[in-house]
């Protein structure tokens, strides 16, 4: 068994076994060291394991002494390894910026409680993506809520505590809903494991159909409410506005992709299109998807705050990723999948360089920030980008991504959604561009302000270029992914 | 109709899963909204164990040397210690905000506090 | 708000049967948690009773009596070792399972014996700790508002 098969376990345990020892050293530089080396080991690891992947294929991992169905195990294709690269090499740049700006936010007593928490986050959200037993995912759903309410409490402010109790509440009620789908999976098959429930649910499907719709919906709702899909996403804007720059930019680029890839793996891999296909499931999910594309970017416009526009932007880019899911074709999951790895890298990025304006200069409204290009040139330049990748410029990760879209949608005989695509493109240039053009042009907004006053030392800023240079990379070579995530789809079924 | 009163475990957990989550959405009071968290995940341990309930059978513990005629199956009410465990934990987190909250809003009604806002 | 509540006033019934009851409980707890591969209980249930009795010890004698035994440094100490236990026991246990190495494996026993059941007792005793200081530390944060 070749070494690569162990080490998706091996990251796991590697972050959660340094998030336990960060709490023994009581001082910020330790945490930060033990934080940021187990990041980049587990980064290390999964490129190799997506090497490994890649040139051999998909396999079982068996998790101690048992197979499966009596144990739990791990299956890991290329998709799941793709995840694995994006989900540490976001998580390393956040944490590589968090050391320059997390002291500001958070008081001195709770730094390595965040780099506890942090690790605790990512280690099980990876936990989600690996792994292939129902119950297991289940447990890293709480264990990944719990730790992402407390990233966004950790700043000891009111309206935090606020935003926390909303996003707890609501999702506990997602996880709830996920367990009484595990329920339903369990009293139908008697298994828990994907692959055996499949196929027993492939046998008994003619007479039990009501009881698999019941199930479908559960899984749909609950994990819609986890991961913003549209009437639900309520808890969103005020948990991402008022967490700390670190966490915003992790909450939204990673948590709420998780969730989605485990709604992937259970439609194809648990029920299968052979019966996701005769139930009316998918096409809600597309309308829900488009309505969100469209009223996440309505919304957005409306907003007067910079975070809590750029937090209603992201219910729009997921509105994407659900309208991928639900045209129910090949493409449209891989064009799915592809928008997954754009907006973790563009919203982190941009969640990032708001983060930094908001500190540097104190000022939270869009209206206070008019000519910031002056004082901040390299800071707004990386928002511009991030802004211009999801209206759609070419050359970059966004305007791929919507190419991908549209050519699902007239693949699948669709026309008609094209206008849903083009019309929310629009819609986003709306809001971003106005922060951008009030920050660079207008000689009135420019007198008075020094060049590079309040600007960031170029050394700090080096997290948020490698984000952006991902965006770029993806969008000048789109396709080399693409083909990547087009050759992974057949082993998720 | 016979079907729901066989199978009574099932339906009482069911209905019990209905009445937490509408205590869940209806209620503004933060300690309701915990309490109707807390029946609505023990619903769902109850429905899991029922499952694995035969009557007939009985606990699967080996209590002297001679074997029972049968067990009862073993591994949903493994599964739900683990969940019960996550329920608890939630439930003292969500306890220690509504603290917190009540220190710095002085009410724990949900829309007041909503309507109360503050930067 | 630092105190939530006024300290009792120091009664001399609770002393005197507190002094006789706390530790049967806590024996009690710790035959629970020993005995939880062959009868129920286990890790957590023993662990939920070792931490009543830790909150009995609080509620009867006061913090004065505690300042020495149960800082927050110690048990946080006792908390991280006994995870770093439990996970360093149960990577060995997955990734020797996982990659199918014949390596040592903790003799498995005869079923009814104490030591018996591989790696369930020493978790069980890990989890224990674990879910006592858990419990205790909650009942901490709600009484007095801080740790």
């Amino acid at each position: 068994m070749p070494m690569y098969n162990s080490y998706p376990l091996i990251i796991i345990l590697v972050l959660f076994i340094s998030a336990f020892a960060i709490p023994i050293f009581k001082s910020i530089k330790m945490a930060r060291i033990i934080g940021i080396s187990a990041a980049a080991i587990s980064f290390v690891l999964s490129i190799l394991t997506l090497m490994g992947v890649k040139a051999d294929g998909a396999y079982y991992f068996r998790v101690g002494h048992f197979d499966a169905p009596w144990g739990i195990e791990f299956h890991i294709g290329i998709i799941e390894g793709l995840m694995g690269v994006l989900f540490m090499t976001v998580s390393l740049a956040v944490l590589w910026f968090s050391v320059y700006s997390i002291g500001h936010d958070l008081s001195k007593k709770k730094v390595p409680l965040f780099y506890t928490l942090v690790n605790l986050l990512v280690g099980s959200l990876l936990g989600i993506v690996f792994s292939d037993d129902l119950f297991n995912c289940f447990v890293f759903i709480e264990i990944s809520s719990i730790a992402s309410c407390g990233i966004v409490v950790v700043k000891d402010k009111k309206e935090n505590i606020k935003a926390a109790l909303k996003y707890l509440i609501l999702s506990s009620l997602g996880s709830g809903l996920v367990l009484m789908g595990i329920a339903l999976v369990y009293s139908l098959t008697g298994h828990l494991n994907m692959p055996h429930a499949h196929d027993v649910f492939v046998s008994i499907y003619p007479e039990h159909s009501r009881n698999m719709l019941i199930a479908v919906g559960l899984f749909t709702v609950g994990l819609g409410v986890k991961s913003a899909m549209f009437p639900l996403h309520t808890w969103l804007p005020d948990a991402h506005t008022y967490a700390p720059a670190s966490s915003s930019a992790l909450l939204s680029a990673l948590v709420l992709k998780a969730y989605v890839i485990l709604y992937i793996k259970i439609i194809y891999r648990l029920f299968g299109m052979s019966i996701v296909g005769d139930l009316p499931v998918l096409s809600i999910v597309l309308l829900l998807g488009s309505v969100g594309m469209i009223a996440g970017s309505v919304l957005a416009i409306l907003q007067k705050n910079l975070k809590r526009m750029v937090a209603y932007s992201s219910v729009a880019q997921m509105g994407y990723v659900f309208f991928g899911i639900g045209l129910g074709t090949t493409m449209g999951l891989a064009a799915a999948i592809f928008q997954i790895f754009n907006h973790a890298f563009t919203k982190s990025a941009l969640f990032l360089s708001a983060g930094s304006i908001i500190e540097k200069t104190g000022k939270k409204n869009i209206s206070d920030l008019k000519g910031i290009g002056k004082e901040m040139p390299f800071t707004l330049a990386i928002f511009t980008i991030g802004g211009m990748s999801l209206v759609g410029i070419p050359l970059l990760s966004g305007f791929n991504s919507k190419w991908n879209f549209a050519v699902a949608v007239i693949e699948g005989h669709r026309v008609e959604l094209l206008a849903v695509v083009l019309i929310s493109s629009l819609l986003n240039a709306l809001y971003y561009f106005p922060v951008i053009i009030n920050g660079y042009f207008g000689e009135e907004s420019l007198e008075g302000k020094v060049y590079r006053n309040t600007e960031r030392p170029l050394k700090e800023l080096l997290p948020i270029i490698v984000l952006v240079l991902g965006v770029i990379y993806f969008g000048v070579s789109g396709g080399g992914l693409l083909s990547l995530i087009e050759a992974g789809i057949p082993a998720i079924k | 109709m016979g079907h729901l009163l066989i199978n009574y475990y099932e339906t009482g957990a069911i209905i019990l899963f209905g009445v937490g989550f509408v205590t869940l959405l209806a209620h503004g009071n933060l300690i309701k909204k915990i309490i109707g968290m807390n029946i609505m995940d023990t619903a769902v341990f109850l429905f899991f164990i029922a499952k694995g309930y035969i009557a007939g059978n009985e606990a699967p513990i080996i209590r002297s040397a001679k074997a029972a005629n049968g067990y009862v199956n073993p591994v949903p009410t493994a599964l739900m210690l683990t969940g019960i465990v996550v329920a608890v934990s939630i439930t003292a987190f969500a306890l220690a905000l509504t603290i917190r909250v009540y220190e710095k809003y002085g009410t724990i009604d949900l829309n007041e506090i909503i309507k109360m806002g503050g930067e | 708000m630092n105190k939530i509540h006024k300290e009792a006033e120091k009664s001399d019934i609770l002393t005197e049967v507190g002094k006789l009851i706390i530790p049967f409980i806590q024996v009690f707890a710790i035959y629970v948690i020993l005995n939880g591969h062959l009868s129920p209980g286990g890790g957590f249930a023993g662990g939920t009773i070792l931490g009543a009795s830790m909150i009995l010890h609080r509620l009867i004698f006061g913090w004065d009596h505690l300042i020495s035994r149960l800082t927050y440094d110690r048990v946080m100490k006792w908390m991280c070792a006994s995870l770093l236990i439990y996970g360093a026991l149960k990577g060995y246990s997955f990734l020797t399972g996982g990659m199918h190495l014949q390596v040592w494996d903790v003799p498995l026993g005869s079923p009814g014996n104490l030591f018996s059941g591989g790696f369930i007792l020493p978790l069980n005793i890990a989890v224990g700790i674990i879910v006592s200081i858990t419990v205790y530390v909650f009942f901490k944060l709600f009484y007095e508002g801080t740790i």
